[in-house]
């Protein structure tokens, strides 16, 4: 089998510094940040705009891509269309044409796109309320396949990953083993996310808003800064000029808290060990560390123990964040665009602000530029429901020739899907509830099965509805089974992300009574995958899908491809689903039965 | 006081979720975080400021939560060294 490797031929960034990554460049070569004291994104308990400090895309931008694309997307979609069109219009990196079978125009070359997103249109489900319909666009999958159709891809090479704040980086992951694995010759990620009253009142009430411009590992940060955008990157099994490898990508779960960053790093750690060993690199391979860098006390202490972990302490580090805030489903590709900049320029950016380190352990980070020998580049990132995700960038001369299966079920450059066998089943829905006496009453219904699961634990009555149904399934899944942390993938998909949630977080801005902290924890789907981890110490890849209805084929597939590259030798994969009552959960517990020699 | 401590309980009741416990069940002495007690989280904590803002009119910072939510009765105290 051939020897293939994930390039990154193209690229494209939708910013506050406008739509192209070179403006952005020009941006961070200025020195310049986004983030600035803007109105309309909040208000106190009386009513009244509270500024904050963030980044947002400006008027002019929205309008100019209003433009080109239509008056029928929303902000949020215009702006991964921007991204997206440019990545795929754009240019090779190094300001030369594009291969036409890199850039996927050529005939035969397989497609996909992959977008990645926290809240995509959630300005949809402003005043809907308890009774009105939720609109179709509210829906993530709606706008993916609208959104993937407008660019020329089937439904069928379209997916939705909704993943908190490592989204980006987890498509990343994903993109590479598509085609490491052959399913496909060329993958589209697109990040967005768009700011809106929804998002920042959240964040406010978590208090981890900071007032002025961020500060990553610096004694004195106090909190991030929010910011939107939108960066889309091409990988292609085909290189083109100047196209920088993705050499690795791995995700994982701290199982520690579902809004508090773990306090020992371990699972970061383990996110960064296999995305190294994939690409075949040792630390003192790596040229650079791009971490997430938020500047909440806590997030930047539990990455300094991640990389002292990993033996990169020493290893030059920054954060973008304090140019274009934190920008949730879009951070991870906007970053990783801008770390593909610094390997071929050779010089690194740095994190202005930062002056004295205040992280447990020893961060390198720097405020000003710093010109380095790249040949490698971690990027991380860490979000709520406990998950991480890294990747591993190469310069093309440096990345190795071989990224075979790490856990050396296969030899060579290919990555082979494992074959997978279901161990166990669960399947809960309104007709099993029906079944059994609780017709239209999932509350009763859910607690006489946690009840029946003998076990005392006060957190469960404090989630939401789609993870205590989370919660029961995976309990009854895995009763008896005896495993380790690493041992177990948490795969999930279902179709209404957290809009059962999101709708009480709405309600309760739209009534006056302001943003409640533990309402808002349960705006993402993965929230529930991070209960689940919690609950049964899982620690393995961790991953949130959004389609329309059950797609078990295509879950599987990804799960081969997971189990075959991960120290997992079990995937939970499923469908959970909560909306407005109606309900339902298949979870499968699958364990890998061979590696194909 | 006392009337105090048990309109807390039910406010931390709805507010957190806790529909297993009765206001009888919380014990006003022990401690509302940690292991011991009702084991509340960060989440939990940020939700208390919420009540002392919304309901009593009372902003705090996360440092001086430490001290005012050791338990309801320290809560209580505080309400009412402030409304006095």
């Amino acid at each position: 089998m051939e020897n293939r490797k994930a390039y990154i031929v193209s690229d494209c960034i939708v910013s506050p510094f406008g739509i192209g990554t070179d403006e952005t460049v020009a941006a961070l070569d200025a020195g310049r940040s986004a983030v600035t004291p803007r109105g309309g994104l909040m208000k106190d308990l009386e009513g009244n705009d509270v500024p904050v400090m963030c980044s947002l895309v400006p008027q002019e931008v929205c309008d100019a891509l209003s433009d080109i694309f239509g008056p029928q997307w929303t902000r949020a979609e215009l702006f991964a269309l921007g991204a997206a069109r440019g990545a795929l219009d754009g240019v090779a990196l190094d300001g030369g044409a594009m291969d036409d079978r890199a850039s996927g125009m050529a005939e035969g070359v397989r497609m996909a796109v992959i977008f990645s997103t926290t809240k995509g249109n959630i300005s949809l489900v402003e005043g809907v309320g308890e009774d009105c319909a939720v609109p179709a666009g509210a829906f993530l999958w709606d706008s993916s396949r609208r959104m993937g159709n407008f660019l020329g891809y089937a439904d069928k090479d379209i997916y939705t990953i909704s993943n908190a704040c490592i989204s980006g980086v987890t498509a990343l992951a994903m993109a590479r083993r598509l085609i490491l694995s052959g399913k496909y010759d060329s993958v589209l990620v697109v990040g967005f996310d768009a700011l809106n009253e929804f998002i920042v009142s959240g964040f406010a009430s978590f208090k981890s808003l900071s007032g002025e411009i961020c500060r990553p590992y610096d004694a004195s940060r106090c909190g991030l800064n929010l910011g939107e955008a939108a960066a889309a990157i091409l990988l292609s099994e085909r290189p083109s000029g100047g196209a920088v490898v993705l050499a690795g990508g791995s995700v994982s779960d701290d199982a520690n808290h579902i809004s508090g960053p773990s306090r020992t790093g371990d699972a970061l750690f383990f996110a960064i060990r296999d995305a190294m060993s994939q690409a075949g690199i040792a630390p003192g391979d790596v040229s650079f560390a791009d971490l997430h860098g938020t500047a909440t006390v806590y997030n930047d202490e539990m990455e300094s123990k991640a990389l002292a972990l990993a033996g990169l302490s020493d290893v030059p580090v920054q954060s973008f964040k304090p140019y274009i805030g934190h920008t949730l489903g879009a951070s991870g590709v906007i970053e990783a665009v801008l770390c593909a900049r610094e390997l071929r320029r050779g010089l690194m950016w740095g994190t202005p602000g930062f002056s004295c380190c205040g992280t447990p352990f020893p961060v390198n980070a720097c405020a000003g530029p710093r010109c380095l020998e790249m040949r490698h580049c971690v990027k991380t990132a860490s979000g709520f429901g406990g998950c991480n995700a890294a990747v591993v960038m190469s310069l093309p001369e440096s990345a190795g020739g071989s990224a075979g299966n790490q856990d050396g079920c296969a030899a060579g450059g290919h990555l082979k899907a494992a074959s997978l066998e279901t161990v166990r089943r669960v399947k809960m829905d309104n007709e099993t509830a029906a079944e059994e006496g609780f017709k239209d009453d999932f509350p009763a219904y859910i607690r006489e099965k946690y009840r029946s699961l003998g076990v005392q634990d006060l957190k469960f009555f404090k989630m939401d509805d789609m993870a205590r149904l989370g919660y029961v399934a995976s309990s009854i899944l895995l009763q008896g089974l005896e495993y380790g942390p690493e041992d177990i993938a948490v795969l999930l998909s279902n179709s209404s992300a957290s809009l059962d949630s999101d709708l009480r977080h709405q309600a309760n801005l739209d009534s006056g009574k302001g943003a409640s902290p533990a309402v808002f924890v349960y705006t993402l789907p993965n929230v529930t995958s991070g209960e689940i981890s919690i609950r049964h110490k899982i620690k393995g890849e961790n991953t949130f899908f959004i389609s329309e209805g059950y797609d078990r084929e295509k879950m599987m597939e990804y799960a081969s491809l997971v189990l075959a590259e991960s120290k997992a030798g079990y995937a939970i994969v499923g469908w959970i689903d909560y909306l407005r009552g109606n309900f339902s959960a298949d979870l499968e517990l699958v364990r890998e039965t061979s590696c194909h020699p | 006081m006392e009337e105090l401590i048990e309109q807390l309980k039910s406010k931390i009741i709805e507010a957190l979720n806790l529909e297993e416990l009765t206001p009888g069940d919380i014990d006003p002495d022990a401690p509302l975080f940690g292991d011991a007690g009702l084991g509340l989280d960060s989440i939990d904590a940020l939700e208390l400021i919420l009540i002392l803002e919304r309901d009593y009119g009372i902003r705090i910072s996360q440092e001086e939560g430490r001290q005012i939510f050791r338990s309801v009765r320290t809560m209580a105290e505080y309400i009412s060294s402030k409304k006095a």
